[in-house]
């Protein structure tokens, strides 16, 4: 049985080629913005992912 | 699962009640009993409709085509081999090249060490894994604390991790070195010597000898410097009611090991801030048998305080009225035969029974106290106002107490001091002003004074972890130690204890003694190098013969008693005293602020741990909403969560307010500490409510002449109070003392359990626990002991309103009878690994399990987030990560982590182990040894944490252990013991011993 609610064939076509050519060139469009205070003449200084622990001097423990 | 209600059915109106909507069964709580959850904790589609904003993101149930269904499926399978693939998050284990000396990776170390809050010391033990402190407990060497501590003391280690913390000087918002700040404050120093000009040093309380001589010697060293140690929380009353009775300041320590009758004038001293009151109050009602000996506590007071939930007879009194009825007791008593002191006047006094207080309980409370004699005591609140004070120790002083020790203790100043500071600041005297450990800033009560007088001193220092306020009206800033970094000693009665690093320094950070020995150099003094070799120094001339320094630290004290005498009682001040307190009376309603449980004065507002523990009275967490009394609210039409308007002296706070049953009529309760403006947890989380402390400093925290309306709106409360309810059945259970001694099991009736299941079979070990309700005080120790022990996420106010808060013990607090004076009864809740788990059956991965040795056991990488077994634990201890809580902490803040413990991501249910690492850590430490495992040996984080002992943990198996023949005691009782689930955790019903009903009972 046809389905009645399938679209002509030429419409399906151009679907199919509009589609990829309009997503295609917004693409291509796409900038990206610079940033808004631009880059830093030095770059921040990072913190340290990882915490240096130490012992402590002196201590005595009780048991361990 | 709707569990069946035992055979007598819910009662007509609930005995033990929970909320004030529960006490008067209206549709909501009548809704909220039916629904058994609250709205957050289950998918919108069971009863909300569809909510698309729902952590599972998921379409209702109903309505979903094949297609949908298919193409979620898909896509979830392509999700799930995508998420599969993820490296993310991939460590590499690697061995130390180095091995520090003292670290065996696995193994961890304890040191002793101590911490100061005001003038209370905690002595403590400090687990460290792999050179991070983890875990804090009481030292067990203390003579006085016994291994115990306070709930604060043990999420200060948290503070140690803040990411907040300050990591290196800064010097007008610029990062600089030491010796650049340094420079600064020594050249500011020295300028101001030259000069002849003031510095003011502001500081907390001096408790340490070593940090009393160092003040010396920098005031040597610096003849102008002003000190001043401020403590905004302590209550300048205690301070002025000490120079008029005993012409010093002092500190007054319980000693309820010997009391039999306590008096409670508004003191709350078992919140658990004092371990070793909280000690002496739980040996006195762990009772085996009637005929032991028990004591009885009595409490006058305001607002509703733990002490005044545990008390035997309470009588909600204003503050205001306080004095003239104590005045008016030792009048009574002294009409009695109870001698007075020499040189007390109290013939201004009335007699008779104060209209507040019913004649019987009157005559009650006369009696009790004049046949303990020695043995009573009269405890006052640090806010109450000074005459109540003054009235306390001639009360004490005349029943000759042994019960309460006066020990002479460094000044403290007043709010006046404070204020005398702020003019001199303003008029241009000092040349400079160091902070050391204190956010006047914050706490002072005129802020705006404050700022603009601070402004005029020309060199501003600050000593602190976190920038807080104070220090943003500071030039130099500079980093201070977290105590477990810093080294320091303190006396305290039974012993002198020492504080030493149990970490290096994990950032440029430097103790407040090491930067004020560099100004001691500076200012030309010959000091050692370092605060270690200061106290070193000192201590090794002070040690007893044959006791090392390096002994003194491993103990982390040396025990002896102090040798300072007790100052006397001056009865000339009493009749001033008495006349004050004749004339007070109350304007309006009256204020009571009092220190935040979880925040204090403040220092802890930025501690997540602390903020999501819930007050033991409202149960509020993450704010502070002001209390008013049943009868204030009825008249004035509030209701709970309404936003009020809270206004004093031309102030005015804007704030969420609760009804709090057992509040006296005409007294509104509110905690310091919230409100701060900095810190990433503390910042905007309550109201700031030191700009309503007073500056008189006879009674600084109650005010009078207070008003109170609606401002319209309500706030969502984040109350844990009506989380996890249980449909009224019979599951806390308290006993006077005449029902303990003649029917201790009463009506409820042992209930014949049939079972289809076989008996099971433990071969080894069968863990249990016993809980005495009589000992519990409610203080929430074991809460934040669970915390630290095993992991347990913080998940913000928003998602506590939710009722998706993770403790995996929680404290109940359960009111019986009337609203205006409620009989409060605390149960901690948790797990009761029950041998016919109901979670078990349900799980449809395994993921929930019961062990060979009784326990009820999670596999967390198996469980799916089913929340089967949360719907079918009829005890409501089930937690499940709704959102992801963990994965995003980096360090510093995952170097808390204990791991023993495995950190829970979303979508997992948790709950209670029975600290199954720490059982296993016993187990492998006793096999090694090629011992059995003794009794008490293990000990979870709960019991290790609960000052009271009112927790017991053990092998069930051993007929000898303590828990096993608690079990068999007259007292207890199983939690829905009806159901058959078989818990391994049984209750003592709480005890108490009233004077009047059915207690004929002596003290």
């Amino acid at each position: 049985m046809a389905d009645d609610t399938r679209k002509p064939m030429f419409n399906r076509l151009a679907a199919l080629v509009a589609g990829p050519f309009l997503l295609g060139r917004e693409a291509v469009s796409l900038a990206f913005r610079p940033d808004k205070d631009g880059p830093p003449e030095t770059p921040p200084k990072l913190t340290p992912s990882r915490i240096t622990v130490t012992p402590p001097e002196h201590a005595i423990k009780r048991r361990g | 699962m709707k569990t069946r209600l035992p055979e007598h059915g819910p009662l007509e109106t609930p005995r033990f009640w929970r909320t004030l909507e529960e006490r008067i069964e209206t549709p909501e709580a009548q809704q909220a009993a039916h629904d058994e959850f609250l709205p957050g904790a289950i998918p919108p589609s069971f009863n909300m409709g569809p909510d698309y904003n729902d952590v599972h993101g998921l379409p209702p149930q109903s309505g979903v085509s094949r297609r949908d269904f298919l193409g979620l499926v898909s896509a979830a399978a392509a999700l799930a081999a995508t998420v599969a693939c993820d490296r993310k998050g991939q460590g590499t284990v690697v061995p130390y090249t180095k091995r520090p000396v003292e670290v065996i990776p696995g193994v961890a170390n304890y040191y002793a060490s101590a911490h100061q809050e005001g003038r209370r010391v905690y002595p403590v033990l400090v687990k460290t894994r792999e050179g991070r402190p983890i875990h804090l407990t009481g030292n067990d060497e203390h003579p006085g604390v016994k291994g115990k501590t306070s709930p604060r003391t043990m999420a200060d280690v948290l503070r140690l991790y803040d990411p907040d913390r300050l990591r290196a000087p800064k010097a007008s918002g610029r990062v600089v070195s030491w010796a650049e700040a340094e420079g600064h404050l020594h050249a500011a120093l020295t300028g101001a010597k030259a000069a002849g000009k003031p510095v003011l040093l502001i500081s907390g309380a001096v408790a340490s000898p070593s940090r009393k001589a160092l003040l010396a010697d920098l005031k040597t060293a610096l003849p102008t410097l002003e000190h001043l140690a401020y403590e905004p929380a302590a209550g300048d009353a205690v301070e002025v009611a000490a120079l008029a009775s005993f012409g010093q300041a002092v500190d007054l320590q319980p000693r309820l090991a010997k009391a039999k009758v306590i008096l409670s004038l508004g003191a709350d001293f078992l919140n658990g801030e004092d371990p070793e009151a909280l000690g002496a109050w739980g040996a006195k009602r762990r009772l085996k048998s009637a005929q032991e000996s028990i004591n009885r506590l009595w409490v006058l007071e305001g607002p509703l305080t733990l002490t005044g939930t545990n008390a035997d007879e309470r009588v909600p009194v204003s503050p205001s009225r306080l004095g003239a009825m104590a005045f008016a007791l030792a009048k009574e008593l002294a009409g009695k035969g109870v001698a007075l002191p020499a040189g007390t006047d109290l013939s201004g006094v009335s007699t008779g029974a104060p209209a507040e207080i019913p004649q019987a309980t009157w005559a009650s409370l006369v009696k009790d106290l004049k046949a303990a004699g020695r043995q009573a005591v009269v405890l006052c609140g640090a806010q109450m106002p000074a005459e109540v004070h003054q009235a306390a120790h001639l009360l004490n002083a005349m029943l000759g107490s042994e019960a309460v020790a006066a020990i002479p203790a460094e000044p403290l100043a007043t709010v006046k001091e404070l204020e005398t500071a702020v003019q001199g600041m303003a008029a241009g005297r000092f040349a400079a002003v160091l902070f050391w450990d204190v956010n006047p800033a914050y706490t002072f009560p005129q802020a705006a004074a404050w700022k603009d007088a601070v402004a005029k001193v020309p060199v501003r220092a600050w000593i602190g972890q976190v920038e807080d306020e104070t220090a943003a009206q500071c030039q130099l800033l500079l980093p201070e130690n977290h105590w477990l970094e810093s080294w320091g000693d303190f006396s305290t009665p039974s012993a002198a204890v020492l504080q030493q690093p149990t970490i290096g320094t994990l950032y440029d950070t430097r103790q407040g003694e090491d930067v004020l020995l560099d100004v001691l150099k500076a200012l030309g003094a010959a000091v050692p190098d370092g605060y270690h070799a200061y106290l070193q120094a000192r201590w090794k001339k002070e040690l007893p013969f044959g006791t090392s320094f390096e002994q003194a630290l491993h103990d982390g004290l040396v025990k002896g008693e102090a040798k300072a005498s007790a100052p006397s009682f001056k009865g000339a001040s009493v009749a001033a005293a008495a006349k004050r307190a004749a004339a007070s009376r109350a304007e309006g309603l009256e204020l009571v602020l009092f220190p935040g449980f979880a925040t204090h004065d403040g220092r802890h507002a930025n501690n997540s741990w602390l903020q999501e523990t819930p007050d033991p009275i409202s149960k509020m967490t993450w704010d502070n909403p002001v209390a008013v009394s049943v009868q204030d609210a009825k008249a004035l039409g509030i209701e709970e969560g309404d936003l009020v308007n809270l206004s004093l002296d031309g102030i005015t706070l804007k704030l969420p307010a609760v009804i709090q049953p057992g509040q006296a009529q005409g007294v509104l309760a509110l905690a310091l500490g919230y409100g701060r403006t900095t810190g990433g947890v503390a910042k905007g989380m309550g109201v700031n409510a030191f700009p309503l402390v007073g500056l008189e400093p006879a009674s600084t925290h109650v005010r009078s002449g207070a008003r109170l309306a609606k401002a319209g709106g309500k706030k969502t409360l984040s109350r844990t109070q009506s989380h996890h309810r249980m449909e009224g059945r019979d599951l806390v259970r308290s006993l006077t003392m005449d029902e303990f001694a003649h029917d201790p099991q009463g009506h409820h009736h042992r209930p014949e359990l049939v079972t289809l299941y076989e008996e099971q079979r433990f071969p080894d070990h069968k863990w249990g626990m016993v809980i005495d309700l009589a000992a519990c005080v409610g203080c929430s120790a074991c809460m934040v002991a669970c915390q630290s022990e095993n992991n347990v996420a913080t998940v913000g106010p928003e998602q506590v309103a939710r009722g998706r808060e993770m403790h995996w013990i929680r404290i109940d607090r359960y009111y019986e009878g009337e609203l205006e004076n409620p009989k409060v009864v605390h149960q901690p809740m948790l797990c009761q690994h029950c041998d016919n788990a109901p979670c078990e059956n349900v799980c449809p991965v395994n993921a929930t399990n019961h062990s060979a040795e009784g326990l009820n056991q999670m596999a967390y990488n198996r469980c799916v987030g089913t929340r089967y077994c949360a719907n079918n634990c009829p005890y409501k201890v089930r937690r499940f990560n709704f959102l992801e809580y963990t994965a995003f902490k980096t360090e510093p803040e995952t170097l808390v982590y204990n791991p023993e413990v495995t950190v829970r991501p979303r979508g997992i249910m948790e709950k209670c182990s029975f600290c199954v690492q720490r059982i296993n850590d016993g187990k492998i430490r006793a096999k090694g040894e090629g011992r059995a495992i003794l009794d008490g040996e293990i000990t979870t984080a709960c019991m290790a944490g609960c000052p009271s002992d009112a927790i017991v943990f053990g092998d069930l198996k051993d007929p000898k252990s303590k828990v096993s023949q608690l079990v068999a005691a007259t007292r207890a009782y199983r939690v829905l013991e009806e159901l058959g689930v078989k818990p391994a955790i049984t209750y003592l019903a709480d005890l108490k011993n009233p004077a009047l009903e059915g207690g004929h009972h002596e003290a």
